[in-house]
């Protein structure tokens, strides 16, 4: 057992860029992994609201991947690992459950399209998801490494075509267990 | 599909129905009631039934610095969902909570520190309906 830090959506749906809420406000799938499991919740901040808005569009890595926004996300950054330091100085262990395919909060996957740009119109089905860090998680992952703090990472997965809430339940339960996600 | 309606329900569904399905209502909560210590409110429960978001406030034992931090952030936005119509409660207390929403220009939501599911559950179900909400529907 330990604390579960948790992207800002998973508490929150209304944060979620327009037509993405999967739910009314919280997105009990995770919520009910992390209680059963005994798991402490702590809420992030989300990048994406504070910087642009609920009114923003859609966006890819690449759109968020500006100084300005990295300056943004250092910011919270310092506030979130400022918070998991105190935890992990009680020798509490740590997990970060971000979600992926997003472009600020992916843990392992994000969202990837070097061309996408000017008028936002794009077919559905773009091939965009792609391995890697979201920008926060990125500047997150730097902070903790800088203090020293080690954790291990988990996503939800409902952006994705391969989402299956039974194997996204399955996979939180490795990670909180110490396993592999 | 949007919710206009608060109260006590059913847990909503995740992820099943097409569309945008949130709420347009946010709480601050306190940690205790995310958290609850054994025998202690599940308020956290309580709001995901009712179709509420979260927005939670740092633990009280974090230090004041880190505490401060977080706070600011929860105020910018707390800021930006008010400037859009949603609609804030505040479910317990969190000292520094005033000065952070003061400094971005939004009032103390109205709040309660319910001692019952049943209390706040009431409480939820008496707030108005988000402006957002009925602009979604037009």
């Amino acid at each position: 057992m330990g604390v579960a830090f948790v992207a800002h959506c998973l508490l929150n749906q209304n944060s979620k860029v327009r037509e993405g809420a999967h739910c009314a406000g919280v997105y009990s799938p995770i919520v009910d992994v992390l209680r059963a499991e005994g798991w402490r919740i702590e809420q992030m901040p989300c990048p994406e609201l504070a910087f642009s808005g609920l009114n923003r569009f859609w966006a890819v890595r690449e759109q968020y991947d500006t100084a300005a926004f990295r300056r943004h996300c250092r910011r919270l950054a310092t506030a979130v690992a400022g918070a998991i330091a105190a935890r992990a100085e009680q020798g509490e262990d740590v997990v970060l459950v971000g979600v992926q395919g997003s472009p600020s909060m992916g843990v392992t996957i994000t969202s990837s399209d070097p061309e996408r740009g000017g008028k936002p119109a794009w077919p559905d089905g773009t091939p965009e998801h792609t391995g890697g860090e979201g920008i926060f998680v990125e500047e997150l992952h730097a902070e903790l490494d800088r203090r020293g703090i080690t954790f291990r990472v988990a996503g939800e997965t409902h952006a994705l075509a391969t989402h299956d809430e039974g194997d996204q339940r399955a996979r939180l339960q490795a990670v909180l267990r110490g396993g592999g996600g | 599909m949007t919710r206009a309606t608060s109260g006590p329900a059913s847990r909503p569904s995740c992820g099943a129905a097409v569309g945008d399905e949130r709420s347009f209502r946010v709480a601050l909560v306190a940690d205790r009631f995310v958290n609850p210590a054994p025998g202690g409110l599940d308020g956290l429960a309580v709001l995901a039934a009712a179709g509420w978001g979260v927005m939670q406030l740092p633990d009280d034992a974090y230090p004041a610095e880190v505490a401060r931090l977080l706070l600011a952030e929860v105020a910018e936005q707390v800021e930006e969902f008010s400037r859009h119509g949603y609609v804030f409660v505040l479910i317990g207390e969190r000292a520094g909570l005033d000065e952070a929403l003061h400094a971005v220009g939004v009032p103390v939501p109205p709040g309660i520190t319910p001692a019952s599911a049943a209390e706040l559950s009431e409480f939820l179900s008496a707030q108005p309906v988000p402006p957002a909400a009925t602009a979604a529907r037009e």
